[in-house]
Order: C-alpha cells, then structure tokens, then sequence
C-alpha cells in the first residue's frame, strides 16, 4: 500500500516587488512525500529521523535521495554516454550544487554551451570528463581552459508507466 | 548596540536565468518586464554595455542584440523558487531574519562576533548552493546595513562584495558617506533629494550631520529617524512577520488591445480570481471592488478613454464569485465601445481580517449556512488550483487559456528549471 500525501496551499513568504508583479505561488519546500509503510522489515537502531512524528516509522524517498533540499535540482538525461555507470537516456539525475567536486565524482558540467554529465577525472594536474562508454573519447580539459563543474550527481530515478 | 546584515542578491533575475543556461554564461542578458516591455533587470555585462534600467525593449533592441546581448521574458516561477532557496538558507545563518523583497533579506547578527566573516561565510554558501552571487552590506541600523550593502555593491570600498560600516572610524565613514547621494539612503525619496539640497543636503554625510529635530519640523518623523539611524543608532526593528497587505491590485497590460466587452469581461474576471487567491491566502476579506480599464495614453493618434469605479460590497467577503458579481457590474459601467483598450485591473481594499469579521445582526437565516458552503468551495478550488496548476479549475467566465486574444505576450520564456517535471534542464551524455 503507498500513500501519496500532498501538501496543499504551503506559501510560505509573500514576496515583496512592485504591485503589479504578478502574484508568485512558492512551492513548498518541502515537496509531496511518497510514504511506503514499513511492514515486518527490521531496522537495526540509529538515530531516529527528526521528521518521523507518526506511530509508525515511513521510508521518504525525499531523504534517501535529496540531502539537501536546497542545493539540489533535477536534470533529465539525454543520450548514452553514461550507461558504463547506469545513467541512461531518461534517467532524472538528482544533482546537489553544494557538493565540492572531487576526482572520480559524476558531475554535470557547463562546457561550450552545454550542459554535460560526465565523470570528473583530477590527478596530477590533468583534469579531463570521461564519458563511461568505450564510443566516447574522454574530454581533456588543455591548459589554460576554464572548466564549470556545476553540480556533483548523488542519485537518480525513473517511474515506469503502468 | 545592535548588528544588522542587509544581503541582496547581484542582478537576481538575469543571474537566475544564467544559472542554468549555459549558452548565456559571458554574454549581456536582461530580463523583460511582462508583455516584453521594458528592461526590468540586466547582468553585469549589460550594464557595462550602458543598458538602462527600465528602458523600453524595443529602444534598445537592435543594438543589444547585435552586440550579442540576449532577452528573456520574467519568469517567475524560476526566480520564487530560487529566492526561496537563498532565503531559507539566510534564514538558517542568522538568528533572526526579515525577508524584503524576492531578492534582498535583513538579518540580525546582534551579538554575534566578526560579522564581517560571517558576510564573507554568507556569500560563499550562498554561491555554493544556488550559483547566485550576493552582496552583504553591514551596519549597526537597517538603513546603516542598506547603505553599506550599497557600498559593497558598487565596490567603492573593496572588491569583496561585504561592507561593514558599523566597523570603520569616524574618519573613513566620512570619507565614504560623502561620496554617495542622500537620495541613495533608504527612506529618502526622490521627491525629499530636490528639497533637502534646498537645505544644503545632497550627501549621505549631509544628512548624517543634519539635526534631527530640525529636520522632524521641517519633513517629517521619518526623516528624524533616517539621520538617527545614519547616526547608528536603531530605531527600525527587523519585521519578521510581514502586516497584511491592505490594498491587493491586480492588473496586467494586454498582449494585444482589446475592443470586445467580452474579452475584457474575461481579463477582468482572471484578475479578481488571483486578487481573491491573495486575500484569502492573508486571511482578508474586501470592502470594496475597484475595476479599471484604460487605452494606450502613449498614443496620441487613437482615441483616448479610461473609466475606473470602485464597487462596495454588502458584506466583506473574499468569495471569488462574490467579487466576480461586483466587479462585472463595475465594469459595464465604466465599458464603452469604440476604443482600444491595452490594460485593465482590479483592486480590492477596505481590508479587515477574515478570523475577526461578524456578520451582522440582522442578517437573513440560512446566510451563515450559504457562507460556510461557499468558503469550502473557495478552499477546494484553492487546493486542485495549488495541485494541478494556476487556472485549472475557476469561474467560467475567466475563459479558458488558449482562446485569450489579451494574453500576455512572452516572447522568450526560459524554461521553469525548478518547478514543472516536463521543464527540467536536460543534460547531454554525449
């Protein structure tokens, strides 16, 4: 059984501007929830999740995947330059702008005019995007060449029509 | 001795489209008001093209965009969103916290040591999680924190986009102040700068220097309390729940002109649907219906007409049929045929508060039980409008979207990135 609970009506701030700007619904914060009861599953004691205020604990597929609401933005993949780490054509990345970059991270990144995902490779002063399909030669960032990592992928999903 | 920040966010709407738009990365982008009007924000790169701010569109179009400057309609969606990200985050780094407007918030930094760090601390999260470069401006007063977040932004001081005036000696602090114009103070209009020079002040230092009392006879209370504030002494506290609104207007100018009583009848009726939305999302409910409709006073060639009323209502109320019902009327008052008309609106005043309104005395039985219905109407269209969309489910004579001659035109309209699952940004694998 899954129970789609929506928040309705959450408008949190009224913005200020001119008069005649129009009127800006805000989203909620923090987005529809998907709970999916937790039957006979055994959970090994940790640290209770603050946001856990019913009788019974609920899997939040908002924590598993979004850590930090506010960094975090979605990008639909196109193309298979990726399928080497399960990324494929339609997958929605989950990518948080607030993770710092790291060599071996997957990234999206503003090259050229546009927006790539890639894996980062940083070692011994070579930094290039390596594609993870053997039909995409890796992208060698040159000397002197400015490369805007824009955010790090920490996850992805798909919903399957029915 | 209080410590406040006043952090806005650089040339918030076009750095919002350039977060995630690529292709716009070192190029002059401004952002047009709605029907592609004027210029109503530039990046960087535009105003060091000499872009003015408010300039009609069509003025500057075919230089801008030979220059390789590039246009976007607003869009709102993408710039709520983002200015809720940057304000729940400011809202996390501070102890208390009074949001301005979409894009400049106050905070309260009281107490706490090396401000001037945590505005650099600021900066730096902000930037990091949303792309979005802020300026910090920090001061013992609000109007203190606003003038040197000015600073910080023309970068007079240093280049580090942070500037606390509550931190510099008395020597600096005149240095700086008498280089910005009083009518650069917060407060102080332009209508105040043309008689405060009568007086001899034109500086931010001027007006620092002047006497209070004085000036209280001479302008007002207010302005009393701006020298006080120049002086670091506060007097505006941080408002951190914001009063309701007690006016609420709703208008637009048409994609098109409209002659038709009908197309208006459908303008009109949209704008009293979102002006009942915003009062029933403050919690208010309206006295008076004002309806407007107006030609193009800037040309001089057609024939010109403008007609308003304003129509009381029996009983408040924030029934979107009930001031459908009002404004229609107002409006086959003020309607003559004959004349091109480019803009119509609605406004709503005589506000009082929807929990602490009685009815009358007298009023008719099965009212009450008619009133309750209709507020469980006016929140279930609330809802499914919230869930599915803005104009799913309304009045029909608001018209339905795609038929709209008077529409707004929006010629390039950004995706909404953030906020529409078949929007997102796609990224390439290639």
């Amino acid at each position: 059984m899954t129970v789609l609970s929506l928040p309705v009506g959450q408008c949190a701030t009224r913005l200020g501007g001119p008069e005649d700007s129009p009127g800006v619904l805000l989203p909620a914060l923090d987005p529809p929830t998907c709970f999916i009861p937790l039957g006979a599953v055994k959970v090994s004691a940790g640290f209770p999740s603050p946001a856990a205020d019913y009788e019974e604990d609920r899997l939040d597929i908002n924590d598993y995947l979004v850590r930090s609401p506010i960094s975090t933005f979605f990008f639909p993949v196109q193309g298979d330059s990726m399928e080497g780490a399960e990324i494929f054509d339609g997958d929605i990345l989950v990518v948080d702008k607030a993770v710092a970059p790291r060599h071996g991270h997957i990234v999206v990144a503003f090259v050229n005019g546009e927006r790539l995902v890639k894996r980062l490779h940083n070692r011994h002063g070579q930094v290039a995007l390596i594609a993870e399909n053997p039909a995409y030669p890796p992208l060698v960032i040159q000397d002197g060449a400015e490369l805007v990592v824009w955010g790090v992928v920490v996850g992805k999903f798909k919903r399957f029509a029915v | 001795m209080s410590t406040f920040a006043l952090v806005d966010v650089n040339n918030f709407y076009a750095s919002c489209e350039k977060v995630f738009d690529p292709a716009l990365a070192s190029k002059p982008v401004v952002v047009l008001s709605n029907n592609d009007g004027c210029v109503v924000a530039r990046s960087a790169e535009a105003k060091a093209m000499g872009v003015p701010m408010g300039v009609p569109w069509f003025k500057i179009r075919a230089t801008f965009e030979r220059a390789g400057g590039v246009a976007m309609s607003s869009n709102y969606a993408l710039y709520a969103d983002m200015s809720n990200r940057v304000m729940t985050l400011l809202g996390n780094m501070a102890p208390g916290q009074e949001i301005y407007s979409i894009d400049e918030s106050f905070l309260d930094l009281t107490g706490l040591p090396n401000p001037v760090a945590i505005g650099r601390k600021i900066r730096h999260e902000v930037l990091r999680h949303t792309g979005l470069v802020v300026c910090v401006g920090i001061g013992p007063s609000k109007t203190l924190a606003k003038l040197a977040n000015h600073v910080a932004k023309k970068a007079v001081h240093d280049r580090s986009g942070v500037c606390d005036l509550g931190a510099m000696t008395q020597a600096d602090l005149e240095g700086l102040l008498r280089h910005i114009d009083v009518g650069e103070v917060w407060g102080v209009g332009r209508r105040h700068t043309e008689s405060l020079a009568r007086y001899g002040i034109r500086t931010a230092w001027d007006l620092r220097q002047a006497d209070p009392e004085t000036l209280r006879r001479r302008f007002s209370v207010v302005m009393e309390r701006t020298v006080r504030e120049l002086r670091g002494t506060s007097c505006l506290q941080l408002e951190e729940v914001v009063p309701a609104k007690q006016q609420i207007i709703s208008s637009r100018s048409f994609g098109a002109p409209v002659r038709r009583m009908g197309d208006l009848q459908e303008a009109v009726s949209l704008y009293v649907s979102r002006a009942a939305v915003k009062l029933r999302r403050q919690a208010s409910l309206a006295t008076v219906v004002q309806v407007f409709i107006m030609t193009n006073r800037f040309k001089s060639e057609v024939p010109q007409y403008s007609g308003a009323l304003a129509v009381p209502l029996t009983e408040p109320t924030d029934d979107t049929l009930r001031l459908l019902r009002a404004a229609r009327y107002g409006l086959q008052r003020i309607y003559r045929p004959g004349f091109e008309y480019v803009k119509a609106g609605v406004s709503v005043f005589g506000l009082v508060s929807s929990t602490g309104w009685q009815p009358g005395l007298f009023e008719a039985p099965g009212r009450a039980v008619e009133r309750g219905r209709r507020i469980a109407l006016m929140a279930a269209m609330d809802q499914v409008n919230a869930k599915w969309g803005r104009g799913t489910l309304g009045p029909g004579v608001v018209g339905l979207q795609e038929s709209r001659v008077w529409s707004m035109k929006r010629g390039k309209m950004s995706l909404r990135y953030t906020t529409q699952w078949d929007e997102l940004p796609l990224v390439l694998a290639k």
